[in-house]
């Protein structure tokens, strides 16, 4: 996948699960956790699709705090 | 083990203070409300038991079974009462040998602020508003540690319900004041990321979420003890309680004291006998 692509698969992924957003966002630097877009109950879904999203598993264990802050930052974190 | 004059030891993880002992403790919550008072925070004594049903809201029962203290009583029937009179309600080993227990309704307070965000349910806030209370708190544990890791030990909470920017702007004021108080006193702590002892914590999604956004930050006394900690919540309370601010769940964040922990830094650091700086 492109980078375009991954990080419009995130915006969607995120924008289903919160209706309320208007197209577009969440931006790339929109904080998702904060703004509450990003819930404690999705995070681990979110792991699930950011794994198959790149084809690789990866270790709970290893995730650093602000890997999901933003798109940009998800994308830094596992795509980069 | 600490040993210091004015303190006696219950060995099931509790412990009696008397004389300076108990003196440093109340000026250390002193000092704890005055910082209070920088936010007008009104103190609120709330009682020792919480209903279970206002934790079972925030799933902290499957969060941390390992922590729960429950009260519990005999069923009052008199059957059963006469029952347990007529045998031995406490054998050579200290067990007590209930009859039928009456239903558990109510759990230990494990933590003060629990209260508040049952207090204020179902209010909707125009402004941020700050609160505090202290509270006996009960935490189960597999080892105690005299002032240290207790059963039961005494916490005093200040909580902030606001907007995300003011309650971020709480816990940085809050930080900046107990640097300035534990720089005053001279106590060797650094703050460091912290997460909730989670029960089966690989299998809890909050703790994934307290991974990849801590929000949780302990006060160490000497790397190891924890005396303080700054908790942002988001709107965690304030959905489980509808709890509003300008329509929306309010956010809530808090900062925390474990009052025997501040006492413990104390005497590792000053010596069991005094004198301790000035609070």
């Amino acid at each position: 996948m492109t980078e375009p692509d991954v990080r419009e698969a995130l915006r969607s992924w995120i924008a289903e699960r919160n209706p309320e957003l208007p197209p577009g966002e969440p931006a790339d630097d929109t904080r998702l956790i904060e703004r509450r877009y990003l819930t404690s109950l999705q995070v681990a879904d979110l792991l699930l699709f950011v794994e198959e999203l790149r084809q690789q598993p990866i270790d709970p264990a290893s995730l650093r705090p602000g890997v999901f802050r933003s798109i940009d930052a998800i994308h830094s974190a596992f795509f980069s | 083990m600490i040993d210091a004059p004015g303190l006696r030891w219950v060995p099931n993880g509790q412990s009696v203070l008397s004389g300076p002992l108990l003196g440093l403790a109340e000026r250390l919550d002193d000092r704890f409300l005055s910082l209070a008072g920088r936010w007008d925070a009104a103190d609120h004594r709330f009682p020792t038991f919480l209903a279970a049903t206002v934790l079972e809201r925030i799933d902290w029962f499957r969060s941390f079974p390992q922590l729960a203290t429950f009260p519990v009583s005999l069923d009052p029937d008199e059957a059963n009462l006469s029952s347990f009179t007529a045998g031995q309600p406490v054998d050579g080993d200290g067990r007590v040998r209930p009859t039928r227990f009456a239903p558990i309704r109510d759990v230990l307070t494990p933590a003060a602020c629990y209260h508040l965000y049952d207090h204020y349910q179902g209010r909707a806030f125009d402004r941020p508003r700050y609160f505090t209370t202290r509270n006996t708190c009960f935490r189960r544990e597999d080892h105690y540690v005299p002032l240290e890791r207790q059963w039961s030990f005494a916490m005093r909470e200040i909580v902030c319900m606001g907007t995300a920017a003011e309650t971020r702007a709480f816990i940085d004021e809050a930080t900046a004041d107990i640097d300035r108080l534990v720089a005053g006193i001279g106590l060797p702590v650094r703050w460091a990321h912290a997460s909730d002892p989670f029960f089966r914590p690989s299998e809890n999604p909050q703790y994934l979420m307290q991974q990849v956004d801590p929000t949780k930050e302990e006060l160490l006394f000497d790397d190891r003890l924890a005396i303080a900690s700054t908790n942002l919540h988001h709107d965690h309370f304030g959905r489980a309680f509808d709890i509003r601010r300008d329509g929306e769940p309010v956010r809530t964040a808090c900062i925390a004291f474990g009052i025997e922990r501040w006492v413990a830094a104390f005497l590792h650091h000053y010596g069991t006998e005094g004198p301790w700086p000035a609070l």
